[in-house]
């Protein structure tokens, strides 16, 4: 279809730029309660994203050529609607007035390793295996079982094509673990619920997590709420990466970004800190890297057709850049760096082991219910799901309560470890010591 | 099945679901066949850029098959009819069937096909018409203070139409929803600051009407969170809105008793059933039927027609909300919660809209009963926690209450955390007022459908943080 598709776009009248984007997926998916299968399911969708620009007068008098875009979606029947669907995009696009932009030209892709041979090859039998390594570990483990589990494994394929000459394809793969476990106390139950996203299976060490897993299962059955006050604070592994990434909406992430500078919503400037309180801690170093190896964030080509970078962003606490797509690259007149992929953060010089250094009270947390730092101020809240503290030697299991801050201002003072972690989307200290941070609890 | 009213991208394919759930049945206990599409409308305005263009259309068939023992799915994109066919025998042929197995039950026999209600349907705007609705709202709240650095409209519209065929129903709807979301972004130079505000639901632009009163409360809430405080940690009694009331129904209590968590082992409510939850002032209702609401539907993707569910009734967890499987394994009624987020996805026990009971207490009272305490006003996150009962809510901002009375004071980013009966018991006044408000949830952190949440004010004791 996409030939039919460039032919028909190249003759549509107002179009003055395109993108267009077909992404087809094979999804195996796996559900289990406890050893029983709950669901199967295959699923297979395809689709051609469209984007048309449209430049035109703006509908103020008298002002200059500015453009528009919209975008549709091609579904496989949409095949004898294809110069319909178009003209509603043309038409929708002529309504908007933006000052003009452009669309990144053609350019060599480099190469990512993005799919696993394994999971396209056999997504059953994988998804399988991984469920039998969870059952074979809990069986070893006093106490604990699993409760659910959902796998899911999928190969996309995307083929990119813009009316600048960009073009390239790229197959990737992509498998989520999600699981439950129950630990079972003499008066009650707790749970262990976590969920791992990545490119391969070789990268999730199923039997050292679900072990992991287990562990913290059977320590929420013995934990109390923690202490009020100010405390220091480690952050580790999952919990980390809520915090620092957030889903999709990490300050750090937003407020780097060329497109909120543009849209005025970030303070940051080029050469200045990000910090709102004096740097006492490890410098924060941070890159946007579209090319991290089975990173989830990875690409050849970002959505526009710029290709997969690791950009210098944040060096010591300072902005190095703001990281841009084409558009807002054009807007702020700075190099385009495509879309930020993984976030890399370079690690600090401590041990792992030293972070939890001192008499305490220090609390550890390894879960929380939900971490979403608010992406314009950086103020964060979040539920402690489990954690420890630590004191005096002693290692007490919490949860419940709170703990709250600013993310800029606790990055100035915070100690980050030497070990490193690859999280998915995540590469860089699996552990984060924040010296005062306000706990909410007893 | 009458195909007249859907929308000729479905239409064609509906014809068919009848024949592929007997290609299906020849083999194994029971089938279903579900076709999906969302479609729809976005216009996105801010101080520098502006946008319209389609929703992302989302279109599939989901074939669901019995083997005695689970369900197997094959879902496709895909709409030939000769694809769906060879689909349905190949899911059909390829499942192990298990002999001794329970039946399901298909429900009633019925044909119906709905459509949501509007009293003023957007298709009598064009998109730029509905692009200028948005401009000039957006014109009017950027003038309001020389502070603001952006103002974001966002106006979302989208069908959602679907056919759903076993062989005792054939159903068919069209539901429409309406978000208009209002951003409004301040500066004092060194930090931003925003808040925002939304009017949605199901049915037509009625919905979606700012007031300029609203529109100045909005860019006042915006600005007093440029000198706003961290609240103290520590225990307060809280008045919450009807935004934040929701939401702790929503996420304290709501995920904890939809029915798959008790196949699963995860509900701690199950050992609850039948018994005082939540202060005997409390009573909690889904209910997707409820009208306008942004949760609302005329049947869930298992087919079952909508209808309120009572959950807590004056205090007593009366029984939770189901899907087929989970109704179905547990013995216990259907209710109409069969949700998935699209036909790439599985069904799960989802809420729609989730609220407590109107109360007869004036909202001022609550507030005046306060010695010490805090007014949350709208919630920016929450998170279930259906095993541990702990329940985290994030308010965007609070306001100190001292001595009955509101005194000014605004607290940013205020997290809610508390043990949920704790919670729901501590409730010593609900509010005469009722609001809902939409939203998206996530069962986890994925599988999203749309939903609403809210009831009265409420007042009652939490941890803040």
């Amino acid at each position: 279809m996409i030939p039919q598709l460039v032919d028909a776009l190249q003759r549509q009248e107002g179009v003055h730029d395109w993108l267009l984007r077909r992404m087809q997926k094979k999804s195996t998916q796996y559900y289990v309660i406890g050893r029983q299968t709950e669901n199967r399911r295959t699923v297979h969708s395809e689709e051609i994203v469209v984007t048309v620009m449209n430049d035109h007068r703006a509908s103020k008098e008298g002002q200059a050529l500015v453009r528009g875009e919209a975008q549709v979606t091609l579904l496989p029947a949409d095949g004898p609607q294809l110069k319909h669907r178009l003209s509603q995009a043309v038409f929708m696009a002529g309504l908007a007035d933006n000052p003009l932009y452009g669309l990144p030209g053609p350019v060599s892709y480099p190469r990512v390793q993005l799919a696993d041979a394994e999971m396209q090859k056999g997504p059953g039998e994988v998804a399988e295996h991984l469920v039998q390594q969870l059952l074979e570990t809990l069986a070893q483990e006093n106490g604990v079982r699993l409760s659910s589990a959902e796998v899911f494994i999928e190969e996309n394929e995307i083929t990119l094509q813009n009316s600048r000459g960009a073009s390239g394809s790229q197959v990737s793969t992509s498998l989520l673990l999600d699981f439950v476990l129950l630990a079972t106390g003499d008066m009650d139950e707790m749970e262990a619920q976590i969920a791992f996203r990545r490119r391969r299976a070789a990268d999730l060490d199923v039997p050292a997590l679900a072990r992991r897993q287990a562990q913290y299962a059977r320590d929420a059955l013995r934990a109390r709420p923690p202490q009020t006050g100010t405390f220091p604070v480690v952050v580790s592994d999952e919990a980390l990466t809520e915090l620092l990434m957030s889903e999709g909406y990490s300050p750090l992430i937003l407020r780097s970004s060329a497109q909120l500078k543009y849209q005025g919503l970030t303070t940051w400037e080029t050469g200045k800190t990000i910090l709102t309180e004096e740097p006492t801690g490890d410098p924060f170093t941070m890159y946007a890297n579209g090319l991290l190896p089975f990173g989830t964030a990875s690409g050849r080509f970002d959505s526009e057709g710029l290709p997969g970078q690791r950009t210098l962003v944040v060096e010591q606490g300072v902005l190095s850049r703001f990281w841009a797509t084409q558009r807002y690259a054009d807007y702020l007149q700075i190099p385009a760096t495509g879309q930020f992929g993984n976030m890399e953060v370079n690690p600090g010089a401590a041990a792992f082991e030293e972070l939890f250094a001192g008499p305490g009270p220090l609390y550890h947390i390894v879960a929380f219910s939900a971490m979403s730092p608010d992406p314009i101020t950086g103020n964060f809240v979040g539920e402690i799901r489990l954690g420890y503290e630590m004191h005096q030697g002693q290692c007490q299991p919490i949860r419940g309560g709170s703990i709250s801050g600013n993310l800029f201002a606790a990055l100035a003072s915070a100690q980050l470890c030497q070990e490193t972690a690859f999280l998915g989307d995540y590469f860089g200290p699996r552990a984060i010591r924040f010296p005062r941070i306000t706990v909410a609890g007893e | 099945m009458d195909v007249q009213h859907l929308p000729p991208e479905l239409a064609a394919s509906a014809g068919n679901l009848g024949q592929l759930v007997a290609i299906m049945e020849g083999r194994v206990p029971y089938a279903s066949a579900l076709l999906k599409r969302d479609s729809g409308l976005q216009v996105t305005i801010n101080n520098r850029e502006q946008q319209v263009t389609e929703v992302r259309p989302r279109q599939g068939l989901v074939l669901t098959v019995w083997n005695g023992a689970w369900f197997e799915e094959a879902a496709s994109a895909i709409l030939t009819a000769e694809h769906m066919q060879e689909l349905a025998r190949e899911l059909a042929h390829s499942v192990q069937i298990f002999p001794a197995s329970t039946l399901v039950d298909p429900g009633p026999p019925s044909q119906a096909h709905f459509a949501t209600a509007c009293a003023s349907d957007p298709a009598i705007l064009s998109p730029k018409e509905k692009l200028d609705m948005c401009r000039d709202l957006h014109n009017k709240a950027r003038q309001l203070d020389q502070r603001i650095v952006n103002v974001v409209v966002r106006y979302h519209e989208t069908k959602e139409s679907k056919a759903f065929v076993n062989r005792a129903k054939e159903l068919s709807q069209n539901v429409l929803r309406l978000r208009l979301t209002l951003q409004v972004f301040v500066s004092d130079g060194q930090q931003v600051q925003y808040d925002w505000s939304t009017k949605e639901g199901t049915g037509g632009l009625e919905l979606i009407q700012f007031t300029d009163q609203e529109l100045r409360e909005l860019c006042d809430n915006a600005i007093s969170l440029l000198s706003a405080a961290r609240v103290p940690p520590g225990m307060y009694q809280v008045v919450c809105t009807s935004d934040v009331s929701g939401v702790i129904a929503h996420e304290a209590f709501g995920h904890g008793v939809e029915m798959d968590m008790f196949l699963k082992g995860r509900a701690r409510s199950e050992q609850y059933l039948g018994k005082p939850i939540a202060s005997p002032l409390v009573s909690l209702v889904d209910d997707p039927s409820y009208a306008t609401g942004h949760g609302s539907y005329f049947f869930d993707d298992e087919g079952q027609l909508s209808a309120p569910t009572y959950i807590i009734r004056q205090g007593i967890f009366e029984r939770g909300i189901s899907d087929l499987f989970s109704a179905h394994s547990l013995a216990v009624p259907r209710s109409a919660n069969g949700r998935r987020e699209s036909f790439e996805r599985k069904i799960y026990t989802r809420m729609s809209n989730t609220f407590f009971a109107r109360g007869e207490t004036p909202v001022q009272a609550l507030i005046e009963g306060v010695e010490h305490g805090v007014y949350l006003s709208k919630t920016s996150s929450g998170m279930e926690d259906p095993k541990g009962w702990g329940m985290q809510v994030t308010s965007h901002y609070g306001e100190e209450i001292a001595h009955g009375r509101l005194t000014g004071q605004r607290y940013g980013q205020v997290g809610i955390t508390g043990y949920v009966p704790d919670i729901l018991q501590s409730i010593d006044a609900v509010g005469d007022d009722f609001a809902l408000t939409g939203g998206t949830c996530g069962k986890g952190h994925k599988e999203w459908v749309p939903v609403s949440s809210g009831g009265p004010h409420l007042r009652l004791k939490a941890r803040l943080g």
